[in-house]
């Protein structure tokens, strides 16, 4: 017996490895084979999917496979100035006055030029920048862009220390600071106002924190073809020829994994005039303080940093709730006013068949937790239709896809349809916003009374004036609703595409949020709509009012006026139509409260007012000089009009080298950056690790057989 | 009762393990066997497209076809490179990016591989080295390797358009990694030779 076992064990040893190398050869030869034939039905299938989906695909041949250019340029930032932020916002009343202090500190023992692109609310009139040099304040003076970047440029290159604050869109400023001594900190001070939003019976300030990575559709231009002043190296997306400017919108974005930078600061002073009922932020926690009976002063935690924007809201105490409102300044013989009126609540009228055409984002900026936020008010929208209704659904990145060909009616059929289309959505590639559009303003309208388009969006593009002139040109008697989405939307796209399209804007910033905001948007589109509206002043004064064309307005918006005139009228007559009747108004502005910074904001509403007619009227030269001309009276920051700062004393000697660096910014909270920058691709199989995992298994049997053979033996002698 | 459990427990690993072994084995060769049976496929695709034939898909149902051959003399490598670096063509071949430029044309030309299969001998590679690059007029660009270095794979910025005429070739690094997925990789930069002011 004792003799016949190490033979018995060579025996199935050997066995055992026969076997697996004899199964192991076999299986793999049949598997290459049989795997190799059945991927042809697959790769088939694959194909016949493909074809499906292509059939509502819509390929603008020029479009595509151009705007991908988000590819990153630097990546060592431990040099660049370091930046701080400090903020600290007064409201009173309805407008907000706000200080922002930039704290640029050079680390290095080398001369610095620190560039650094941030955002601003979209209305905000950026009317103050000082300098802070030591104990030193220089006061900044209002210049005409190109005359402002000439004078910087030369106290650059002078040795002096200067800075330039210049605007790129309405809502993105870029501040430059030359000659940032070794180991230095220079402070740039910008003073800037606006209204806030009120909506719905609850204000709203916002201050967005950074200038999330934009899309640039079209294809690369030359530096020698751009026509606009570019800086080196500073941004990382090329200019093209759909967006001249690219590089200036652009800063070069930090990987999460590098940490968080750019810590921020704020503090609100918050008077509303009246008692409040509830004061939140919305996506920072903050400390409240009540200062008196109106009075609040709000601090931002400590340890934030610029990755999303500042929303504060408040409501008054439902007795309190302000129907309207009326500010005056008497300003350089001029009178300014600023009237705000809340029109009555209309009571529902008959309800209409709606045919509702909702686009959604799927491009790759709103990978992580935008798109969640997106696809649940597009359940929650799709759940609100009636029958009755008709409606698609487009989805948008680098290609434009319909879920039909043409809208459909409401059905089970086609709900069900849509809801495995939006749960199957994901977010990739770039953002061609154009052809999706046109598509959604297109399509036929023959069927519904009332033609709605709910576009879902973070706005992350670069080329919003070409989008504006597609939705002027081609609303036709579509409505157009735009819903922000994500921690840093692009609030200049979002609230002028609603004006254009004569819908409204709605922000979504968190997905906790959805069922609160979609409501509000549901609220505003099943309720009549005041149109035409028409405003006399009273005493045949000439008043100029602006804006001028008064946009529609929805559940729950005030009416909000500009004026400028030698004195004030006495009454203000507004008339409109609420579902084919007349509504009629009058208002009587006396006792209106006097407040500093009220010709501020007209001059701002004039320019905004002024810069839409630059792209659509054709004597352009004149609406430009108007807008300069505004815009130097009212030491404003426009698309036209820089503030510049200069020390006079030169402080670096010509021997010394200024090295330029554009400042790196965060990516925007819940973005995923490999979604946006891209990513080289995976080269590595499993091959290696499956033939190791193989041979384990095959070891690990062999030695169990030997083992068990033993186990078994033993026991049977027992027995 | 428990003694027949136990033999059940022993006869069944006895089964299992082994075949589970066997099976691992099949797909790690798998992967070898069609990485190296594609290339002898594609030469007969690559031979139809140097004749003049476009887009010549290599077997009826491939979504892909040979843009180039990649040529080492020094280590007698020949590849035929496909069109896309996708999970799919690169299981076949190495892949040529979309959107980077075309061999032959100005710009840069990126061409990724798989590092334990067709660009395994990129770890030889030396600076100075000789790539060529036959492309599909049948014309051949000399290539001299000016830089070699690791990188994190969201470096995106290696991909992007050149003025200069430039040739990238990228593998997962490190090479004897035993998964896949890690977030480095390995790239070969390579210049054109000029004579006369023309590539050869």
């Amino acid at each position: 017996m004792k003799f016949q076992k190490p033979g018995l064990i060579m025996l199935s040893t050997l066995r055992c490895i026969f076997a697996g190398i004899i199964t192991g050869t076999l299986t793999n030869c049949i598997l290459v084979l049989l795997v190799m034939l059945l991927s042809a039905p697959a790769g088939a299938t694959a194909m016949d999917d493909m074809t499906a989906a292509d059939m509502n695909r819509i390929e603008d041949p020029s479009h595509v496979r151009q705007g991908t250019l988000l590819f990153k340029g630097e990546q060592d930032f431990s040099r660049a100035p370091i930046l701080r932020t400090d903020v600290q916002i007064n409201v009173t009343g309805m407008i907000a006055r706000a200080t922002v202090k930039q704290h640029f500190r050079n680390p290095d023992t080398t001369w610095k030029e620190g560039i650094y692109v941030f955002p601003l609310p979209e209305d905000a009139a950026v009317d103050h920048l000082r300098m802070h040099i030591g104990q030193r304040v220089i006061e900044g003076r209002i210049q005409e862009r190109q005359q402002a970047r000439k004078e910087y440029e030369q106290a650059r290159s002078e040795g002096k220390k200067a800075s330039l604050v210049e605007q790129e869109r309405p809502n993105i400023f870029t501040t430059s600071v030359a000659n940032i001594g070794p180991h230095e900190e220079i402070v740039i001070e910008i003073e800037y106002q606006h209204v806030v939003q009120y909506d719905t019976g609850a204000f709203r300030l916002r201050f967005p924190m950074v200038v999330a990575p934009r899309y640039i559709p079209g294809q690369p231009v030359t530096p020698n073809e751009i026509t606009v002043d570019t800086f080196d190296g500073s941004g990382w997306a090329v200019s093209t020829d759909q967006v001249r400017d690219a590089s200036r919108i652009t800063p070069p974005v930090l990987h999460p994994g590098q940490g968080k930078i750019n810590p921020v600061n704020l503090q609100v002073h918050l008077d509303a005039g009246f008692s409040l009922q509830h004061i939140t932020s919305s996506y920072h926690n903050i400390d409240i303080k009540q200062e008196n009976e109106t009075g609040y002063r709000l601090t931002l935690g400590n340890n934030t940093h610029a990755d999303r924007d500042f929303e504060l809201i408040w409501t008054p105490e439902p007795a309190e709730q302000p129907r309207a409102a009326f500010f005056s300044e008497h300003k350089n013989g001029k009178q300014y006013g600023l009237i705000m009126m809340l029109p009555p609540e209309q009571t529902s009228g008959e309800v209409l068949n709606r045919e509702v055409i909702f686009v959604i984002d799927t491009s790759g900026s709103m990978s992580g937790t935008s798109i969640v936020q997106a696809k649940a008010g597009l359940e929650l929208a799709l759940a609100k239709l009636k029958p009755g209704d008709r409606f698609n659904i487009i989805q948008f990145n680098s290609y434009t896809e319909l879920l039909f060909q043409i809208p459909q009616p409401v059905t089970h059929q086609s709900l069900r349809q849509a809801g495995n289309y939006v749960r199957n959505l994901q977010a990739q590639g770039g953002t061609e916003m154009a052809t999706a559009l046109q598509a959604a303003l297109n399509q036929t309208t023959e069927h519904a009374a009332v033609r709605q388009v709910i576009f879902l969006t973070d706005g992350s593009i670069g080329n919003e004036d070409e989008l504006f002139r597609i939705i002027r040109q081609q609303l036709g008697n579509s409505r157009l609703f735009t819903v922000g989405i994500g921690s840093a939307p692009n609030s200049h796209f979002m609230s002028r595409a609603a004006d254009f399209g004569r819908g409204t804007y709605t922000y979504i910033g968190k997905v906790e949020e959805v069922q609160e905001k979609m409501q509000i948007l549901f609220n505003k589109l099943q309720h009549p709509v005041l149109t035409d509206i028409q405003l006399t002043w009273g005493d045949n004064l000439t008043v100029e009012a602006w804006p001028q064309k008064i946009p529609d307005l929805y559940l729950g918006e005030p009416l909000l006026i500009s004026l400028e005139a030698a004195s004030l009228p006495e009454t203000l007559h507004i008339s409109g139509m609420v579902s084919n009747s007349k509504w009629n108004s009058t208002m009587k502005l006396q006792n209106g409260k006097k407040q500093t910074g009220i010709s501020v904001l007209w001059a701002r509403k004039k320019i905004a007012a002024l810069m839409d007619q630059l792209n659509s009227r054709t004597e352009q030269d004149e609406v430009r000089q108007m807008i300069i001309d505004t815009a130097l009276a009212h030491h404003l920051v426009s698309k036209f009009t820089s503030l510049v700062v200069i020390d006079v004393t030169p402080a670096r000697v010509r021997e010394e080298i200024l090295k330029s660096q554009s400042m790196p910014v965060n990516l925007p909270a819940g973005w995923e950056y490999e979604k946006v920058f891209g990513q080289l691709p995976q080269t590595a199989t499993g091959s290696e690790l499956f033939l190791i995992r193989g041979m384990l298994l095959l070891v690990t049997g062999l030695l169990f057989a030997v083992f068990s053979r033993k186990f078994t033996r033993c026991y049977a002698c027992q027995v | 009762m428990p003694v027949r459990f136990k033999k059940l427990i022993v006869v069944g690993l006895l089964v299992v393990l082994p075949l589970c072994g066997v099976w691992q084995i099949g797909l790690g060769s798998y992967i070898h066997a069609k990485a190296i049976l594609a290339q002898f496929l594609l030469e007969t695709a690559w031979s139809e497209t140097l004749k003049g034939h476009k887009e010549v898909k290599p077997w009826p149902w491939a979504d892909t076809w040979p843009v180039c051959r990649l040529t080492v003399p020094r280590l007698g490598i020949s590849r035929i490179v496909l069109a896309g670096a996708s999970g799919s063509s690169l299981a076949f071949g190495p892949g040529h990016l979309f959107g980077s430029a075309t061999s032959g044309e100005y710009g840069n030309t990126v061409i990724a591989g798989h590092r334990d299969t067709h660009f395994k001998f990129l770890q030889e590679l030396k600076t100075g080295d000789a790539i060529q690059l036959q492309t599909s007029n049948g014309g051949n660009i000399r290539y001299r390797i000016s830089e070699i270095r690791v990188i994190h794979e969201t470096e995106t910025h290696y991909l992007a358009r050149t003025d200069a005429n430039i040739l990238t070739l990228i593998t997962c690094y490190p090479f004897n990694a035993i998964s896949a997925g890690g977030p480095m990789r390995y790239i070969v930069i390579a210049t054109p030779e000029i004579t006369n002011g023309k590539m050869i």
